[in-house]
């Protein structure tokens, strides 16, 4: 039984590593963190459960685990996040659009923060610091995060609890096409993993801005 | 009739200069950023504290400004808090806020809260001289009165308004890393070369915060 039970968890390991991520593609960890990320992908729920190390997703370079796929164009990606297990209060679980797997890429993000804490952070080109939207904390529990793109507009909205999504707002940023996008995981410490469960992934395409060419 | 007029010249011309050379309530200078082709100028009421402030300048935005200044000199932690008022029509993007700015120069860093004409309140941000603007826009629906509040907490610049008379929210915050000391102050853009606006700013107050329980500044 024991055998068996391993045999289906390496099985259903080998793959979820081999790239069937529902709507995403791919999963690795990006800035070489000491403790490595590992993502499983249940295709039966559709929930994707995530672990992440990494000292942050911030300053010049980041180190987390991050599932991802290619896209271009105008599109829109919404998931619900739950951390799975305690850590760093700025622990962090996002959706991201990132133009590389570089670790000083430029990216934009929308975060919950392990205590609750909504935010919008980028960093416009390669190398650069990351800039950062944070938002009053709301505290921990299962938020959807939602993050559009329509031409160079990015808005991101959240929700906590099931609540209705909401607005927190939009910036400018050209990150070109195609870019990764996909979700992430950091602990915001080398010394820990934390693991998230995200479920009702969904990743579409949609029009572009009314009036404008792409 | 004609010593009438005379006086009331007079008069606009002492309130135009004792404005402008020192009697600006809380703040103690005003003048145009990024030379815009038609020159601002700002009018405080002492009576009434309200500030009439006409602005003109491309933009606040990219890596240059062009906007009019109503400012003082700060060091260490702060809130400025202001409540205004657009008057008269204008570009949809034309903007009136609350500035903090490490120089006067066109490209200086700098981090505000701005009311566009059209009602959007954003969040902007040039981490050092010469870069880009970060932005940061907030959802909206239409114009209207604004309150607004920017406080300097260490390295984080936070934001708060509220509409019509609505009780003052906090609403985000991000970080820019200036020196002491810096400018602090109101401002206004036409967001158009050939056009000016007029912004009334009332309740404006600026006050000296502690530095950060535990920190040294």
């Amino acid at each position: 039984m024991r055998e068996f039970l391993l045999v289906c968890l390496a099985a259903a390991s080998a793959f979820a590593q081999a790239g069937k991520f529902g709507a995403l593609t791919n999963s690795d960890d990006v800035g070489n963190p000491l403790l490595k990320g590992s993502a499983v992908f249940d295709a039966s729920t559709g929930q994707y459960r995530i672990t992440g190390s990494g000292t942050d997703i911030w300053g010049r370079a980041d180190q987390f685990h991050y599932v991802w796929r290619e896209i271009s164009g105008n599109f829109a990606v919404t998931a619900t996040a739950q951390f799975l297990t305690e850590g760093i209060e700025h622990r962090k679980a996002v959706i991201m659009l990132r133009k590389s797997l570089d670790t000083d890429s430029p990216f934009i993000q929308v975060a919950i923060h392990g205590n609750g804490m909504p935010a919008v952070q980028f960093r416009s080109s390669k190398g650069d610091i990351t800039n950062p939207v944070d938002f009053p904390v709301e505290g921990p529990g299962i938020y959807k995060l939602k993050l559009v793109r329509q031409g160079n507009t990015i808005t991101a909205w959240i929700a906590k609890d099931g609540e209705a999504l909401r607005e927190l707002g939009h910036t400018s940023n050209d990150l070109g096409s195609p870019v990764l996008v996909g979700l992430g995981v950091s602990s915001h410490t080398q010394a820990a993993a934390n693991t998230v469960l995200f479920s009702d992934v969904s990743v579409e395409q949609i029009a572009p801005p009314a009036g404008k060419k792409q | 009739m004609s010593t009438m007029r005379e006086l009331l010249l007079i008069s606009i011309l002492a309130a135009s200069a004792f404005a402008q050379g020192g009697n600006l309530g809380a703040f103690t200078d005003a003048g145009d950023v990024g030379n815009p082709a038609r020159k601002g100028s700002t009018e405080f009421n002492a009576s009434t504290g309200q500030y009439r402030i006409t602005g003109s300048g491309a933009n606040i935005w990219g890596n240059q400004d062009q906007f009019q200044f109503v400012w003082r000199e700060m060091s260490g932690n702060f809130a400025v808090t202001a409540t205004l008022q657009f008057l008269g029509q204008g570009e949809q993007h034309r903007k009136a806020g609350i500035m903090f700015r490490q120089s006067l120069d066109t490209d200086s860093a700098y981090g505000d809260i701005v009311i566009h004409g059209n009602g959007m309140p954003g969040m902007q941000w040039r981490n050092k001289s010469g870069e880009i603007t970060n932005t940061f826009d907030f959802p909206f629906d239409s114009p209207a009165k604004f309150k607004l509040k920017l406080e300097r907490n260490g390295p984080r610049v936070i934001v708060s308004f509220a509409k019509d008379g609505a009780e003052l929210k906090r609403i985000a915050n991000t970080e820019v890393t200036f020196r002491n000391p810096l400018l602090v102050g109101l401002v206004v853009c036409s967001h158009k070369a050939d056009a000016s606006d007029t912004v009334v700013f009332s309740d404006v107050s600026v006050e000296q915060l502690p530095p950060p329980a535990g920190k040294k500044q």
